[in-house]
């Protein structure tokens, strides 16, 4: 038996399958945002519409949602409706607001006008924003405590059960 | 009716490969020469299944029988005849399927090869290779069934569009498979040697025509991908370090490795056990390979291929990784070592450290790969190991290696004196030079690719020197020029000769590499109709655009006209091709070779009358392609089996002839 | 700082990086060499892999353009990586860090070289050595020859 075969054998095994295993199921292309616990990266945008400039600070004293979502967007075609209803019913307690990037302001208020809108829309023309909070992709949520804290970020389409369990953390 | 005949025919495949297997390796404990007959029977049976297996699905992908799950996956009757055939190789469940028979192919070769020879080893490779045949098998039965019975639809969707862009994604997947399926009979060589208990030097021939065969697939399989990203994918690279590009890379460093270190075990009897072990890690790698391809666990250009079968051929690299470590284990020891070397400073010293480097450079690329997933497993945050870590890992390695191509040739067998040494290793100094001055007269300025070019100039004199010196001895004799050349370098000479045209190939490969990597010249412009963009000598005049309709896709055509120090000489036309699965266009850049480079174009938007594209010159990079494809073309030389096989069989016939003795 | 000030009275829509820049403003051939150079070191985040150099994401081209104007106002390689980093996490660099656990996927292939090189001078020495002592110790009938020879 030659142990050095053997050892360096096990070794590799455990090491190689072990890593592959514990991986397994696992989407490669979920990333984790480092933003989370951190104070929200400040911006200063106009809005679609009414065009007032809303920064960061605007958002302080209450729990905020910040969406960034675009018109090309399937998923977000589909859980617009749900954040448009959600903001309706909690507009008193929680600030919402939508940031659009790599688009423009005619498609942003033809959207707006066939799915509803309930809350500020910004354009964010350079992307910069965008860079600024880590957004990958379309849709993405920041939740933001009273204090302007990112206290969780979620990836992909909500549902009203998503909102509120996230909202649960930016309420404590 | 198609589905019903796959299934039976998958499942016959299931039973005749498992009995073979099992049938098999009893037939090599017990050393019957009835049971070899058996298993090679059983080894014919499994090829002729998977290949009517296979059939059947051509037949039901160019029929469109769209009851056949898989293609009512990846069929359509709008796409061309060619797509359609090769669509078998698109989509996991065919791709596997194909796997199967080329597998079936080679078991059935290698037994045919060897049906009156090496008896006590054949049934044990056999049995190992109607084992992993029986675990494809599964997998078509099962988890990964391309004849599912479905309610047949009018139409399909057709395969993934990235493989109808380009021709080049035809032969890519085939010469990968080839190469890949390849590495199992080698595997199942070391395995029946290592069960054997022996490994004798008569065994060798096989063993290595057997690595080399699909060496030689997975070098121009490599090449081709890079090649066709270089052509298809637009950034203007043909290699990104992608985890699946990787993922080809690896089992061909420990083959060339394991190519190598066979040369010493021939010479010297030594290393038997290490170039039995490189020869296991080749085919474990292929398996390691195709889990990164499919599981879905890597982020990568290729993961359309992911699939749910990951787990199962995790299962399976776990088995056989378990499988080689106790056969290593436990008989490693007893393939003894029949010889020795003279010395360190000898060509057998070489081809020691030409193993390290290869075998290095497999670990590096494989913690690069693997590392980002230990992290996420380890601290749960994702991190990236990409280009810039490994050209800072791989360049120095890849140019050690240019040097040992050219000290290693150059040094003499065995022991030699200090003097000889010096007489083999000074002389090419210059050739090396001389590449220096000519590079440095190009405008090269990079250390490293300075570097490469004395180190390449270093190896070419001594890998032309050593190609010819049959040739140049013969004539030294007193033999005629075609004499000379015919028994020198063709008749005898062929395994040598073979190996350094692969070698002339390689030096040509690592210096066009380095000098098209950093010689490059790329920039970005937005120009509107009647403008034009200059790059080097080169002016790019952007004509318009045209809207053609193809029967799979639209496509967008932007022209330009290319002239050259004022002269036109040729028209450019990238284009971007929107296919109606997919949200985003599909582009693919236009390019004209020239033989010292490519000018590439590349579409990055088009709005209305202006096109935003990327311009890039690459010196070189033409050379790549070649070069490599030369490096086939001297494996299948070396390949080439020689006379003296022929002549003992010609003998045994002749004395089976002869009256018997009563 | 007065430089802050003035970004400030501009309204500038600049997203925080509260620190000055370190470096020189770069500008010309050279902003577009260096922002290649930095671009490539980052990975674009909606891409499979590829570096915010090479891709043609619409993603890629902001950040691209985002580093570009980092670099005409002064910022040194090292803020505008670690200014990705704040927002996207270790992901977005292709070229792993120096340091913690990262460390290794540096450390481990130096320490295989170095680990490799020991193994095959040794296994060269045992090479040379020849194969091991085939005839065994206790056999009777080459005792006595050697004996023999030996002894004239």
């Amino acid at each position: 038996m030659n142990r050095i075969v053997l050892i360096s054998g096990i070794v590799i095994f455990a090491a190689l399958v072990g890593v592959l295993f514990l991986n397994l199921g696992h989407d490669p292309s979920a990333i984790d945002s480092p933003l989370v616990g951190k104070p929200a990266p400040s911006f200063a945008l106009k809005a679609v519409g009414t065009g007032e400039t809303i920064d960061v600070a605007r958002l302080r004293g209450k729990p905020a949602i910040i969406n960034f979502w675009a018109t090309w967007c399937g998923p977000c075609y589909l859980e617009h409706p749900v954040l448009v209803q959600n903001a309706r019913v909690l507009g008193n307690q929680v600030q919402f607001v939508g940031v659009v990037f790599n688009d423009t302001e005619q498609k942003i208020q033809a959207f707006l006008a066939d799915r509803g809108s309930a809350y500020p829309t910004l354009l964010d023309e350079s992307g910069k924003t965008a860079i600024a909070y880590g957004v990958g992709g379309v849709p993405e949520t920041f939740f933001l405590d009273r204090n302007g804290k990112i206290v969780a970020k979620y990836t992909g389409p909500m549902s009203t059960e998503d909102i509120q369990k996230n909202l649960a953390k930016a309420m404590k | 009716m198609t589905a019903t005949l796959g299934r039976f025919l998958i499942l016959a495949s299931v039973l005749v490969s498992t009995t073979g297997a099992m049938i098999s390796f009893a037939a090599g404990r017990k050393h019957a020469p009835e049971g070899v007959r058996w298993a090679q029977r059983f080894a014919y049976a499994f090829a002729a299944l998977m290949i009517l297996a296979t059939l059947t699905m051509e037949y039901a992908l160019l029929t469109h029988d769209f009851s056949v799950s898989y293609v009512a996956h990846v069929g359509s009757r709008s796409v061309p005849t060619w797509v359609t055939i090769v669509s078998l190789w698109s989509s996991l469940e065919g791709s596997i399927l194909f796997w199967g028979a080329v597998l079936g192919i080679y078991i059935a070769a290698a037994t045919y090869l060897n049906r009156d020879q090496h008896a006590e080893y054949m049934p044990y490779a056999i049995g190992t290779w109607l084992a992993c045949g029986a675990f494809f098998s599964f997998l078509l039965s099962g988890p990964a069934n391309p004849f599912l019975t479905v309610p047949a639809a009018a139409d399909g969707p057709g395969p993934n569009p990235l493989l109808q862009n380009h021709y080049l994604m035809v032969i890519h997947p085939p010469f990968l498979y080839l190469g890949y399926v390849g590495m199992t009979i080698p595997f199942g060589y070391a395995c029946a040697a290592l069960l054997r208990g022996r490994l004798g030097l008569s065994f060798l021939k096989p063993m290595r025509a057997s690595l080399m065969v699909p060496w030689i697939f997975l070098t121009c399989a490599i090449m081709l991908g890079g090649w066709w990203a270089y052509e298809v994918l637009g950034w203007g690279g043909y290699w990104a370090w992608d985890p699946v590009e990787n993922a080809s890379l690896l089992p061909w460093l420990t083959a060339t490795a394991a190519l190598h270190s066979a040369i010493v075990m021939e010479r010297r009897g030594v290393l038997k056990g290490w170039t039995v072990t490189l020869i296991q890690a080749s085919f474990l790698l292929t398996i390691l390979g195709t889990f990164m391809t499919r599981s879905g666990v890597f982020n990568s250009v290729h993961s359309f291929t992911q699939s749910a079968i990951g787990p199962t051929i995790l299962a399976f690299l776990a088995a056989v990784l378990i499988f080689s470590i106790a056969l290593l284990a436990t008989r490693i020891d007893t393939l003894e070592a029949e010889g020795r070397i003279d010395s360190a400073a000898s060509k057998e010293g070489a081809f020691l450290f030409n193993n390290l480097i290869f075998v290095l450079l497999t670990f590096t690329v494989l913690i690069g790969t693997v590392f980002p997933l230990v992290v996420e497993a380890v601290k749960g945050k994702q991190m990236s190991v990409g280009r810039p870590y490994f050209d800072a890992m791989v360049v120095p390695a890849g140019t050690a290696l240019l040097f040992l191509l050219g000290i290693g040739p150059a040094l003499p067998w065995g022991r030699s004196s200090r003097q000889q040494i010096l007489k083999a290793l000074l002389p090419p100094i210059a050739t090396g030079g001389v590449l220096i001055a000519l590079g440095a007269a190009f405008g090269i300025r990079n250390g490293w690719t300075l570097a490469t070019m004395f180190v390449g100039g270093y190896a070419a004199h001594v890998t032309l020197a050593q190609m010819w010196q049959p040739l140049v001895q013969r004539l030294r004799r007193g033999d005629s020029f075609g004499n000379a050349l015919v028994n020198g370098q063709l008749r005898r000479g062929r395994r040598r000769f073979g190996s350094y045209i692969v070698h002339s190939g390689a030096v040509i490969v690592l210096i066009a590499i380095a000098v098209s990597s950093t010689q490059r010249t790329q920039h970005e412009v937005k120009l509107t109709k009647g403008q034009a963009t200059t790059i080097g000598a080169y002016t790019l005049t952007f004509t318009g655009t045209e809207v053609r309709q193809e029967p799979n896709r639209e496509a967008t055509i932007a022209n330009f006209n290319v002239a050259k120090n004022g002269t036109p000489v040729t028209t450019l036309a990238p284009r971007m091709n929107q296919y109606p699965q997919m949200r985003e266009p599909i582009g693919t850049p236009a390019v004209y070779s020239t033989l010292k480079g490519d000018l590439y174009l590349s579409i990055m938007n088009l709005e209305g009358d202006t096109a935003g594209v990327l311009v890039l010159w690459m010196p070189m990079v033409g050379w790549i392609w070649f070069a490599v494809i030369l490096m086939g073309i001297g494996g299948l030389v070396a390949l080439i089996p020689s006379r003296a096989v022929i002549a003992v069989e010609a003998k045994d016939s002749v004395a089976a002839a002869a009256p018997a003795l009563s | 700082m007065i430089f802050l000030f003035v970004l400030t009275l501009l309204q500038v829509k600049v997203p925080d990086i509260a620190e000055a820049p370190k470096g020189l403003p770069v500008a010309g051939a050279m902003l577009d060499q260096r922002t290649n150079e930095v671009a490539s070191l980052l990975r674009c985040p909606v891409c499979q892999g590829l570096s915010v150099a090479d891709s043609p994401s619409t993603m890629a081209q902001d950040m691209k353009h985002q580093v570009r104007e980092l670099l005409a106002r002064g910022y040194t390689q090292e803020q505008i990586l670690a200014y990705f980093e704040r927002s996207y996490g270790q992901f977005v660099l292709l070229k792993p860090k120096f340091q913690g656990v990262s460390a290794m996927v540096w450390l481990l292939p130096i320490a295989a070289l170095i680990f490799g090189a020991i193994v095959v001078l040794s296994k060269a020495k045992q090479l040379e050595q020849g194969p091991a002592e085939a005839a065994p110790a206790d056999d009777p009938y080459l005792a006595r020859v050697r004996e023999l020879v030996e002894k004239q």
